[in-house]
């Protein structure tokens, strides 16, 4: 059976492989060249990581500020921009404005502003975010909040074709960048707060044709995985999932308005024809409202780019109870797991894990707290793969109407969709992260069909000092990790959540910015902070650099929203308890205010 | 209807003789106790706060974030203003129309009511519980 497997698999790549080194070399190409930033993470891999080796830890501190650009849009910045030759491709949240931007003569090219209804913005979550454009063969692509999916010509902004990837009515909404793998656009759904059945799509860059889509949960076919040859973690190996393995992860028809959305970072790997992503918490947080796995909510996924045919899954935390949505990207990186050179795929999910898997098969291999305050679970069974959740943080045992206190982390995790960095320099991942508690209080929810269905209140508070440099009452830490142990290397607490994505460079540097609108350089090494500057607003944004007529350039979105950076619009006078993501974040009052910009740095003369 | 909350109100006041009670009248369509324990109706009212996540925009306290305060808001609004606002919402402001939420527009005036206490000052907490039967 594996040997007629693997025979399948052979032809399949012979094939295959012709079309493949035709398909889309063009990006390919264009994220080889460093000059370029021609994807959301600089590259398929999701590492962030720029060879570009002009601002080393020796200069960092010359950067100043090169040139700023407004994007006369208030709320939450995510993402970053897209270099792509002499051409900048910049992006805003709701309404999702896109701006060509030419390089030489910092003017505006061509501008483009989708006509969307104005009923969207209720139903997106978690402030009007969107993590920024898709570029390949000539063209840009935009994924908007009302799901529409639009190809722009790159030259003239005119738009080449236009998809509907949902239905805004039902609460299914898009705040996530599009993906390009090979001839493919990969887009998601969000919606878990709405009951929102996810999946992935796959259009085809030319045409926008739909090419597959496979759904996290229900039937077999729909979620395009085949029982026998779909493998899963069991009993310390992998095995085939069997039949219904979601559909009896449930009671009922649930599953239907089960959840499990997709709206994080996806990566690529080319040697394996795969792509991977993760699926986000079931519907609804009141766990007593769904028994079971709800399989495959929170897991981890490789499918085949052309196919979209499951390869492997792996579901991180079953039957959910603290909305540890699990969408967090997936690094692809060829390091040392336990001693051993591996092709792993490492994730910070939201529950406070950080796994190491081999992402050729999906085996489980490293599963440790990023984060020394996790409790909701003392360890992760390496055999079952299950977490061991501890009885006293469980708000299923604890039933509804029943406050749990004390759960770490909270629900927007320890690490939410802000995405790390991996440095093939240092060989390890630079991570952006949350250190913040809750209680949960889950309640019956009865759904109605666009509204939101969410059925628990919560109240997030900074967590216990996690190192005697930190401070109690502090709230995030940037740190480096080895993905191959599952440990710690070094910590940098900081006073709020880091909710910026990293970027590390070959330049020794890992880049990342706060919530009170430092953008900061650190030793890649060390973690000791060489530069920082504070931008016009706090940043949520992903560091980003680019080579422009021989000068590197460092850039970053400004503009505080998301979840973390919502409250920041309340102008709350008092303290109360249940303050939710607010409480916390309250004193961000005290240094920044609401506004997008674009900042890039330069060190001048270089 | 009011009647009735206030004759409950009132059996409930002799029983309970030092208790603060703030009564239902024309003005004030709740009951409140001590500034926690509240009538059926107006614990609906807080239920289908709840269920609708109206916390996600307007605060967990009712305070405001991304949408205004409704402590502050329904010291304006008349009740008419306060049903048409949730009926139809105001989109380009990013308040959506409930009209097609039977939950919620079954009992808006238990919303009404819960949110009114909370304006007025007299349900001191979020959260409230039922007067004792």
């Amino acid at each position: 059976m594996n040997l007629n497997r693997i025979t399948m698999l052979l032809v399949g790549a012979a094939l295959v492989a012709p079309v493949a080194s035709q398909a889309n070399d063009d990006l390919a190409a264009k994220i080889k060249d460093s000059k370029n930033w021609a994807a959301q993470a600089g590259d398929f891999a999701n590492h962030r990581y720029s060879s570009l080796n002009q601002v080393t830890t020796a200069n960092v501190n010359q950067l100043q500020v090169a040139w700023t650009f407004s994007t006369g849009v208030l709320r939450g910045h995510e993402g970053s921009p897209l270099v792509i030759g002499d051409m900048m491709y910049i992006h805003s949240p709701f309404p999702n404005k896109v701006w060509a931007y030419d390089l030489n003569t910092l003017q505006i090219v061509w501008k483009y502003e989708p006509k969307q209804d104005p009923a969207v913005v209720p139903q997106m979550c978690c402030d009007t975010v969107n993590r920024g454009l898709a570029y390949a063969e000539g063209k840009v692509f935009l994924q908007q909040a009302d799901t529409n999916l639009v190809a722009l010509d790159a030259k003239s902004g005119k738009v080449v074709w236009s998809v509907k990837n949902g239905d805004p009515k039902l609460g299914a909404v898009n705040s996530s960048a599009p993906h390009v793998f090979k001839n493919k656009v990969f887009t998601g759904i969000s919606g878990g707060e709405w009951g929102v059945r996810g999946f992935m799509a796959a259009y085809d860059i030319n045409t926008g044709k739909q090419a597959w889509k496979g759904y996290s949960v229900g039937p077999d076919e729909e979620m395009l995985m085949d029982p026998e040859k779909t493998m899963t973690w069991t009993d310390g190996k992998m095995a085939p999932v069997g039949k219904d393995s979601s559909l009896k992860t449930w009671k009922g028809d649930q599953w239907k308005i089960g959840g499990g959305t997709t709206w994080g970072w996806y990566s690529y790997d080319p040697s394996l024809n795969a792509m991977f992503y993760g699926t986000g918490n079931p519907s609804t947080w009141n766990p007593a409202q769904r028994p079971g796995d709800n399989k495959w909510s929170m897991s981890i996924w490789s499918r085949d780019v052309d196919t979209g045919k499951v390869n492997w899954v792996y579901q991180m935390t079953p039957y959910d109870e603290w909305d540890f949505d699990g969408i967090n990207e997936m690094i692809l990186a060829d390091i040392p797991v336990h001693g051993k050179e591996t092709k792993a795929l490492s994730h910070f999910d939201r529950n406070g894990f950080g796994y190491t898997l081999d992402r050729t098969t999906g085996a489980l291999l490293v599963a440790e707290k990023y984060d020394p305050a996790v409790n909701w679970a003392t360890h992760v069974d390496m055999k079952t793969g299950r977490p061991q959740v501890v009885a006293k943080y469980s708000t299923a045992k604890n039933g509804p109407d029943v406050n749990s206190k004390g759960i770490c982390p909270a629900a927007l995790g320890s690490k939410d969709e802000q995405p790390a960095s991996f440095s093939p320099d240092t060989k390890l991942f630079y991570v952006p992260t949350n250190h913040v508690c809750m209680d949960y209080e889950p309640f019956k929810v009865e759904y109605t069909a666009g509204s939101p269905y969410v059925g628990a209140t919560l109240s997030m508070f900074p967590a216990p000092s996690a190192s005697k440099d930190q401070k109690d009452g502090t709230m995030g830490n940037f740190i480096a990790w080895d993905g191959g142990t599952g440990k710690i290397v070094w910590s940098k607490p900081e006073k709020f959540s880091v909710w910026s994505g990293a970027l590390t460079t070959k330049g020794g540097l890992a880049f990342y910015g706060t919530l009170e609108g430092y953008i900061k350089a650190v030793d890649a090494k060390t973690g000791k902070e060489l530069w920082k500057f504070k931008t016009p607003s706090g940043i949520i944004g992903n560091v980003f650099t680019y080579e422009h007529k021989g000068k590197q350039f460092v850039g970053v979105y400004s503009g505080i929203g998301g979840w973390a950076g919502i409250g920041m619009a309340a102008g709350l006078e008092k303290d109360t308890d249940g303050l939710g993501a607010v409480g916390g974040y309250k004193e961000l009052n005290k240094f920044t205010e609401l506004g997008g910009s674009l900042t890039v740095f330069a060190i001048p003369g270089k | 209807m009011f009647r009735t909350t206030i004759i409950s109100a009132a059996l409930i006041t002799s029983a309970l003789v030092g208790a603060q009670v703030v009564q239902a009248d024309d003005a004030k369509p709740y009951t409140v106790v001590d500034g926690v324990k509240v009538d059926a109706k107006t614990m609906e009212g807080f239920r289908v706060w709840r269920e609708a996540n109206c916390a996600a925009c307007h605060g967990p306290n009712q305070e405001g974030l991304v949408g205004p305060s409704l402590i502050k808001s329904l010291q304006v609004l008349s009740k008419d203003e306060f049903v048409t606002t949730i009926t139809a919402g105001r989109l380009e402001r990013g308040m959506p129309a409930w009209n097609a939420n039977k939950r919620v527009m079954d009992n808006i005036d238990s919303l009404y009511a819960y949110l009114k206490g909370r304006s007025d000052g007299a349900i001191t907490r979020t959260k409230p519980e039922m007067i004792a039967q």
